[in-house]
């Protein structure tokens, strides 16, 4: 994200991010799930890491922005580097130490680009607001497993940009489109991972329009009704990804037919 | 006091406690042989409390196939019916099977054929009907039956009645044996005679002689009886209670009047009132009852998805309560939200139902002998305040109706899905 911005000549006055292992997490996290999920969580974030370190991007459909000439940025702190602004690494984004940084750079726009909760001081801190790319459209799909969800509950896939505020996906909305080559993704994995550089692509492009003035946030309308999903299932992650396999064979047999 | 109820509670006094805890240590150094799956299970729960603190179900994945599961609930069930042909409360780890247990011998009998009639096993079939001969033969001469466990001093209970006719209602829906259909028609006239003018039961007939919004299970009874014998008397006698019901709900969800004096409010019984006023409402058409059931339920269910567990006890409007898992009461609210799936075509109600019946299928014993292999305990850890060291009956069944249902309906997902 902040290498594309960097490119599109909208250098972020500072980066704010999270150790990957860190100790006051690592003990929160074991209080709420407990040895073995923490034990699989960590296992899963090293093999990431290791293949980052090999080069290997976790998602390739990403690589158009992290490549800057003939270097592919592996981090964030290369980013930095290459475009000069500062990163510093906190515990807790919710943390005084974490507000009062951030405040410092007082930036008119953050993009938030975790999944933890942010808190009402933290939310307060930029001109504008905090935004989120939330990987499903609002206001029908809010909340957890956004693309499966979509597929399930004939929601087209896609991506909506919006201030985050105190609900869950609730906040106004400043751009939102549907992902137009669903058809192409052979599985849940690539469709999440075309739809994340997707939503990099649109950050671009709102925060240009932003800054001309072009963009105006919309608060979203059905507000009163509960359109939050949780974590799927996985048996009905399997038939999300049946349904999302069965237009990708359709596509392909009428690119086939001509 | 109604005993029956008596039973499925724990009260919270300290010496009750006491007397009952060293009754049960008397009985453990009667039955040696018990002291093993007692030591092993509580080992299990406090390593499983240390390495899987609020059952995450985000990182698990299905081990234990659902037909498996299920083989094993019934298989329960079966090995703790006892001689007379009723089917005991519970195994206590300390002191073993109880006695016959009317009540829920009479709930059970519809999850036996449902089992039967979806597998085909002959045996749980038999299993039922032996359990209805049974049940027969404890009816009163006023139509009534007993509450408290059986050879307790036998006292009318209107709830045990309603959960019996459940039993009865299935039984001659699936024999058309009059008999069976004289006693269920008997029990329903005696459960429309002592019913109060505002529709609610209380009095001699009720559990602490209060009236509780708990009994629109019996509601449901009533209504299901009227379908099967177009007999529309009990069916309006339902709404009654419905109307009772209903006043009672409260714009957070939360239904008062479980009632239950000197006892926390257990999920189980919370449950019951929400699975009444559900299914009661689904029998009768009644929208409001569903769209009540539905708001209590989606408040557990939030509940259920944001602290990936349900307590084992609410405190009024659903703040705080007891920390430790009531088992039958999640497995209550699995068929509750399968129900209402089923109704509202919502998946989010299929989803967290799917994580509940995971989480309960991977708590089912898997050895241990009779009364522990395939048990739902009572509470998660199995020293929790609900029915503690204890592998009871009624938890069984309501897994098994989870268990069923979802079955069913993937069956009708998938269906659907090669429809479309």
């Amino acid at each position: 994200m902040a290498a594309h911005l960097a490119q599109l000549g909208q250098v972020p006055v500072g980066a704010l991010t999270l150790p990957p292992f860190d100790r006051k997490t690592l003990l929160r996290k074991l209080g709420q799930w407990g040895v073995h999920d923490v034990a699989r969580y960590a296992w899963t974030k090293l093999t990431q890491s290791n293949a980052a370190r090999g080069g290997q991007l976790r998602n390739p459909f990403l690589e158009s922005f992290v490549r800057n000439g003939e270097q592919i940025f592996s981090n964030l702190h290369q980013v930095a580097r290459a475009f000069g602004f500062p990163v510093a690494v906190c515990h807790d984004q919710n943390s005084n130490r974490a507000v009062t940084l951030l405040k410092g750079w007082a930036p008119d726009l953050m993009i938030f680009t975790g999944g933890n909760i942010l808190r009402k001081e933290l939310l307060g801190v930029p001109r504008l607001g905090v935004i989120n790319a939330h990987l499903g459209l609002l206001p029908q799909i809010r909340g957890m497993s956004s693309p499966e969800w979509s597929l399930l509950e004939d929601v087209p896939p896609g991506i909506t940009l919006h201030y985050i505020d105190s609900g869950i996906d609730t906040g106004p909305v400043l751009l939102k489109r549907e992902f137009p080559r669903v058809a192409q993704c052979q599985s849940l994995d690539e469709l999440r991972n075309r739809l994340i550089a997707y939503g990099v692509e649109l950050v671009g492009e709102v925060v240009l329009g932003l800054n001309r003035g072009m963009i105006s946030a919309q608060v979203q309308s059905d507000l009163d009704k509960d359109h939050q999903f949780f974590v799927i299932h996985e048996w009905l992650r399997v038939r999300a990804e049946n349904r999302l396999k069965e237009s990708s064979a359709a596509w392909t047999a009428e690119r086939q037919h001509g | 006091m109604n005993h029956s109820e008596a039973t499925k509670d724990r009260g919270p006094s300290a010496f009750g406690r006491t007397a009952r805890g060293l009754g049960e240590a008397v009985g453990l150094l009667r039955g040696p042989q018990r002291i093993l799956p007692l030591a092993s299970r509580v080992v299990e729960d406090r390593l499983r409390i240390t390495l899987h603190r609020h059952h995450l179900y985000s990182y698990t994945t299905t081990v234990r196939p659902t037909d498996e599961a299920l083989r094993l609930l019934i298989l329960w069930i079966r090995n703790a019916q006892r001689p007379d042909g009723g089917i005991a409360a519970y195994y206590s780890l300390l002191n073993g099977y109880s006695a016959s247990y009317p009540e829920v011998t009479g709930y059970l009998v519809p999850t036996l054929y449902d089992f039967a009639c979806t597998t085909g096993d002959e045996k749980a079939r038999v299993c039922g009907e032996r359990a209805t001969r049974w049940l027969q033969s404890l009816q009163m001469s006023s139509g009534a039956f007993p509450g408290g466990l059986h050879g307790d001093k036998a006292q009318f209970s209107v709830f045990n009645t309603g959960q019996i006719l459940q039993g009865l209602t299935r039984s001659y829906a699936e024999t058309r044996n009059s008999q069976v259909l004289e006693a269920a028609v008997s029990a329903a006239e005696w459960l429309t005679h002592v019913q109060q003018e505002d529709g609610s039961w209380s009095g001699l007939g009720a559990y602490q002689n209060i009236a509780h919004t708990y009994y629109i299970m019996v509601s449901w009874a009533l209504a299901q009886l009227s379908e099967s014998v177009e007999h529309d008397r009990y069916g309006m006698a339902a709404e009654r209670n419905l109307d009772w019901v209903l006043a009672h709900a409260k714009p957070s969800g939360w239904i008062e009047g479980i009632n239950l004096l000197g006892h926390p409010t257990y999920l189980h019984f919370i449950a019951y009132v929400i699975q009444g006023l559900l299914e009661c409402g689904m029998v009768r058409r009644r929208s409001d009852a569903i769209q009540a059931a539905a708001n209590s339920a989606w408040v557990l269910l939030r509940k259920f998805e944001t602290n990936k567990h349900l307590l084992g006890a609410y405190n009024a409007d659903f703040k705080g309560g007891l920390k430790f898992t009531c088992l039958t009461g999640n497995a209550q609210m699995s068929c509750v939200w399968l129900r209402l799936f089923e109704v509202t075509k919502d998946l989010r109600y299929l989803n967290a139902a799917l994580k509940v019946n995971e989480m309960l299928k991977e708590l089912l014993p898997l050895g241990g002998g009779k009364g522990v292999l395939g048990g739902v305990s009572g509470s998660s850890p199995i020293w929790g305040a609900y029915q503690p060291m204890r592998y009871i009956s009624w938890g069984g069944k309501f897994l098994a109706d989870a268990l069923i249902l979802e079955q069913r309906l993937k069956r009708h997902f998938e269906r659907a899905e090669c429809a479309s």
